[in-house]
């Protein structure tokens, strides 16, 4: 049987530990409302865009708009080149929500390498950047502190190139992957090709209530303006939905790192008194024992 | 004559969402109206003013940096990216605005005459909120 001391000290150490674990999920809690709030003001905005953004790719696919031709819109096959960009957590201690991404980039990379395309990784995130590291998998870029605190500029400028390599024909493809906020308890991994535009789902045959009528002279430069916004958008949308996320998970790993040592607590509590009570009756035995011999 | 519909949203949340008999938009090609059953058309806003009138003929206008209108026979919906609404329900909430507004006209640093004119039109429409 272990020594009391022992015991004792053992549960001191988890009942730091608790401590700590609970600090950190009502930390989390107070930051994932504001962000909370952030991601669900900003999706109605980032939905609508979409909306926009596909309703034109459709239009262009069934060639209600005669003679535009931009690489935006239009399939590419036999990609060369792509680009992944993925959004992970600066911090760890968030439970499954680092490791679910770097999962879908992985498989992400497997289906393009089995297709011999040259896969670019540009990663946000200490986590997912430490991970790649590690494996020794290159990255072809990499930001670590935009991920904890997303700002708008610092998202457009890093997503920027990849929009205007895009547009030189150097990448073919541009991927998002990055696990979002869907409610206080689940965050749901997206993986989005922004660019080109998909415009597989919309319906050509369905006779659309109004025609897309852009001024013919300027009508690649509003396409390329959209695009550039709708990707820098995307982006910035998808850190803030990450935050969200990320606290979310965080709030619920400490919840039940918080409740493990509450129990752990308890059975080391119940160990300490067994030792204990042990300890006196082989004292009282010895004791008596003492006693009967004298006699 | 009926009412178009018109949602203006912003990466902050919705601005307006409403009916209005008629709204101003600040196009890149120039300034147009639209009233209700305009045909459809999607294009690119500037940096403007856009002055919406609502059904008791009264005018509100919202100052925006850049957008993306899509118009069709029942709707309207212009996404922006920065947007103050010019309103208030007394004198220092309209001022307020205001300042936000300048901010935001500071913030555009562009040379654009249209600019230099917003800059009068919200500060004419704040005095007619007074």
């Amino acid at each position: 049987m272990a020594n009391l001391k022992d015991i004792q000290r053992q549960i001191k150490s988890v009942s730091n530990t608790q401590k700590t674990t609970r600090a950190m999920k009502l930390v989390s809690t107070a930051k994932l409302r504001r962000a909370e709030e952030l991601a669900k003001r900003s999706r109605l905005y980032a939905d609508k865009m979409n909306q926009v953004i596909a309703e034109i790719a459709g239009r262009i696919k069934c060639n209600k708009v005669g003679g535009i031709d931009n690489r935006c819109f239009s399939k590419i096959d036999n990609p060369k080149t792509v680009d992944i960009v993925f959004v992970t957590a600066d911090k760890g201690l968030c439970g499954g929500f680092n490791i679910q991404t770097i999962k879908a980039v992985k498989k992400l990379l497997a289906e393009y390498k089995e297709q011999n395309v040259k896969v670019r990784l540009r990663g946000i995130g200490k986590k997912g950047i430490e991970f790649f590291k590690y494996n020794e998998v290159e990255l072809f870029d990499s930001v670590s502190d935009l991920s904890s605190r997303p700002d708008k500029e610092r998202s457009d400028s890093f997503i920027k190139s990849s929009i205007e390599e895009f547009k030189d024909g150097k990448i073919d493809a541009l991927h998002m992957v990055y696990n979002g906020y869907k409610n206080m308890i689940t965050q749901e991994l997206h993986v989005n090709k922004v660019l080109p535009v998909d415009a597989d789902q919309f319906e050509c045959n369905e006779e659309p209530k109004s025609i897309l009528e852009v001024e013919a002279q300027d009508e690649e430069h509003m396409l390329d303006s959209l695009v550039s916004r709708y990707v820098e958008y995307a982006m910035y949308y998808s850190l803030i939905d990450s935050v969200a996320a990320e606290h979310s998970a965080r709030m619920q790993a400490m919840d039940t790192a918080t409740n493990n040592a509450k129990d752990m607590v308890k059975s080391l509590n119940v160990q300490f008194n067994k030792a204990r009570q042990a300890a006196i009756t082989t004292e009282l035995i010895e004791i008596i024992s003492g006693v009967e011999s004298m006699k | 004559m009926s009412n178009v519909k018109l949602e203006i949203l912003t990466p902050n949340g919705e601005i307006y969402n409403g009916e209005a008999l008629s709204v101003t938009l600040p196009g890149e090609e120039g300034e147009f109206g639209v009233l209700a059953e305009h045909s459809s058309l999607s294009t690119l806003l500037e940096a403007g003013v856009i002055d919406i009138e609502k059904e008791d003929k009264s005018v509100e206008s919202i100052l925006i940096n850049w957008g993306v209108v899509q118009v069709d026979e029942e709707k309207v919906i212009v996404l922006v990216e920065g947007a103050v609404a010019i309103r208030g329900e007394n004198e220092s909430e309209v001022a307020t605005a205001l300042e936000n507004a300048k901010d935001l006209i500071e913030s555009i640093k562009d040379n654009n005459p249209a600019i230099a004119s917003a800059t009068a039109r919200i500060e004419l429409a704040a005095q007619n909120l007074l």
